[in-house]
């Protein structure tokens, strides 16, 4: 199968990034990924420089939350809850901060950042259900925390796309908080693992067939592909998309995620809701965050800024 | 990535940095990105603004280190920013201090590479010195057919000659340069070698472009007798009676007999100035009073449209 080629200028950061990031990650890899992306990573100033007041909550059984308010955001303030992503087995909510910390700033918007429970030691159900119990949190407590319960959108990037959207059909069927929106930016949505991009990519860019697999596996184990799997877990496999809040999705063309993502928008569709998808040719998995100076990337995150802005009406 | 690139110069400020640049750039030519990114690519590596500047293709393009493109800077060019040239193109690092052998190496791979772009997707900039070389005369024949190889002209080409002696030379069935903002004297096409003859008569041709009444492309071709006039009115030479006539004739009355003896009818000429056709005779018949003479019959039209031919050759006498 010919595989779809990178945006050139992604192609040429990605010699660099895959010298320290395989394209195929395999589970005796987690420990040292877990390790890797803590000394990897740079420790960011969440606070941006002291514009932004932090405030860690400790929710009990291994959950916590970060409350990120900007000193100029207005009370009650819309707020963005915010689920990390790391294929379900590894990051935390303090990392990977950057772009939500950006949209709070500029939009006036506080961040909930969770920190849920990781795969393989608590598989499914545990880390979707921590995203649901810090989304119900989250509306309880709006009023301690200056926001609007009303204007909470749920967002996510990667596995954390994933957590999203199985936390809004959560919140949907058990009738939880409402959502005001949900962006799924490159969602890991489908635990089948089994669609043409998710094939016609392995071994290239950034998340490939073979890391799918760790991450899906270490969630669910022997229930991967079976009766058993929740769509709570596996949003894809939800029949039912209506009821939804409004959606954002985004994707590269050339990664795992891109068939499955574009089917969920289309039956978001399909059912009658409202999702706004944007395809980025060439675009590998992540782009956008490992290489954030590439036009791609910029257009990708400018597109995300857009929409935020006319979901709040601003 | 910028910060993978620099862990790996500080482990190994040889090798490792080196080969990632190198690959970056390789990488950017094989899936033939556009001058942005790479000029981006120089800008993220070198960790600092970059700007890009070919003043023969009029391209000025600046990329901040943050990867998002600026090309208004506050700051002017400095002579102590690191920078490196590759025909017409530079590269600039808005940098101070002296450049790391990472700001070198992007500098060599950064600017071959923004040349190759240019060179691609704006067409290769003819180098002024084989232009010039190509018409000139004292120039040997071996030189001239070489220049004209390397400038692809093919077996024909013709010279134009713009003012203040810049000129510029196109292959047959191939416009390179599109005329008619500035004035321009076209030469005809000629066998590549005999050039000079071409450019040549290029230069008498532009004496009679005119910026105001026009034309302002004129071409040697279409001059026939003319140009034989052009040679008799050299540098010093004293206006002829007419001439005077005409250079002191009021501007409503020298549009009006322009347009008149340019025009095939009084009615192109009236829709040329936008007038009613009444209001052109009536203009005409006291210009003709200034003039002295009438312009209506093919001797009177004959003397104006030679004492206008005369009166550009006065105004460009070389």
């Amino acid at each position: 199968m010919t595989a779809v080629p990178f945006d050139p200028e992604l192609a040429a950061a990605l010699t660099v990034i895959s010298q320290n990031m395989p394209s195929s990650l395999t589970p005796e890899m987690i420990p040292l990924l877990r390790q890797g992306m803590t000394t990897l990573a740079p420790a960011e100033d969440l606070t941006l420089g002291g514009i932004v007041d932090l405030t860690e909550v400790d929710l009990g059984d291994g959950v916590s939350v970060v409350v990120c308010r900007p000193v100029a955001a207005p009370t009650p303030a819309p707020v963005v809850y915010w689920i990390h992503g790391g294929g379900m087995i590894m990051g935390d909510h303090r990392v990977g901060l950057a772009d939500p910390l950006a949209w709070a700033v500029e939009l006036g918007m506080v961040v909930v950042s969770v920190d849920y429970r990781l795969a393989p030691e608590h598989p499914d159900p545990a880390p979707v259900e921590d995203c649901y119990r810090g989304l119900v949190w989250l509306a309880d407590n709006a009023a301690e925390l200056g926001v609007d319960p009303a204007r909470i959108v749920i967002a996510g990037g990667s596995a954390g796309g994933g957590l999203a959207a199985g936390t809004a059909l959560l919140a949907r069927d058990r009738g939880g908080p409402a959502l005001l929106g949900q962006l799924l930016i490159y969602p890991m949505l489908d635990e089948r693992n089994d669609t043409v991009s998710s094939h016609q990519m392995a071994g290239l860019g950034i998340w490939d067939h073979t890391s799918n697999d760790t991450g899906w596996s270490a969630l669910l184990g022997d229930r991967r592909g079976g009766p058993d799997v929740s769509i709570y877990a596996s949003p894809s496999r939800a029949t039912d998309l209506s009821g939804l809040p409004p959606a954002f999705v985004d994707v590269g063309s050339a990664e795992t995620f891109r068939d499955e993502d574009v089917a969920y928008a289309t039956a978001i569709w399909q059912a009658g809701g409202q999702a706004e998808l944007h395809v980025w040719p060439g675009g590998f998995h992540g782009f956008d965050v490992m290489v954030p100076q590439a036009a791609l990337s910029q257009r990708a995150k400018q597109a995300r800024v857009d929409w935020l802005r006319r979901l709040l009406g601003h | 990535m910028r910060e993978l690139v620099g862990r790996l110069a500080a482990l190994d400020p040889d090798a490792s940095a080196a080969v990632q640049v190198i690959a970056y750039f390789d990488r950017l030519a094989e899936g033939r990105a556009g001058l942005e990114a790479t000029v981006r690519g120089v800008a993220v590596l070198a960790g600092c603004a970059a700007r890009l500047i070919d003043e023969e293709r009029g391209v000025f393009l600046r990329v901040l280190a943050d990867g998002h493109r600026d090309d208004h800077p506050d700051d002017a060019d400095s002579d102590d920013w690191p920078r490196k040239r590759s025909g017409d193109v530079v590269l600039v690092l808005e940098k101070l201090g002296s450049p790391s052998p990472v700001d070198l190496m992007v500098l060599e791979r950064g600017v071959a590479l923004a040349r190759d772009v240019l060179d691609r997707t704006r067409g290769r900039a003819p180098d002024p010195a084989l232009v010039e070389l190509v018409v000139d005369a004292s120039a040997g024949e071996t030189a001239r057919l070489h220049a004209a190889k390397r400038l692809r002209l093919g077996d024909r080409a013709r010279a134009i000659a713009l003012p203040d002696g810049v000129v510029l030379v196109e292959p047959h069935g191939e416009a390179r340069h599109p005329l008619g903002s500035v004035r321009a004297g076209v030469g005809p096409f000629v066998p590549v070698g005999r050039l000079p003859k071409s450019y040549a008569d290029a230069k008498v041709a532009l004496r009679f472009a005119d910026d105001v009444l026009g034309p302002r492309v004129v071409r040697f071709d279409e001059l026939g007798g003319l140009a034989a006039v052009a040679a008799a009115i050299g540098p010093g030479a004293a206006p002829s009676p007419d001439v005077v006539t005409v250079g002191g004739l009021p501007a409503w009355a020298l549009e009006t007999l322009h347009a008149v003896v340019t025009s095939t009818s009084l009615r192109t000429a009236a829709t040329h100035l936008t007038l009613h056709h009444s209001t052109l005779v009536d203009r005409l018949t006291r210009a003709e009073q200034l003039l002295g003479w009438e312009v209506r019959g093919p001797e009177g039209r004959f003397r104006l449209q030679l004492a206008f031919a005369l009166r550009r050759l006065h105004a460009h006498p070389e």
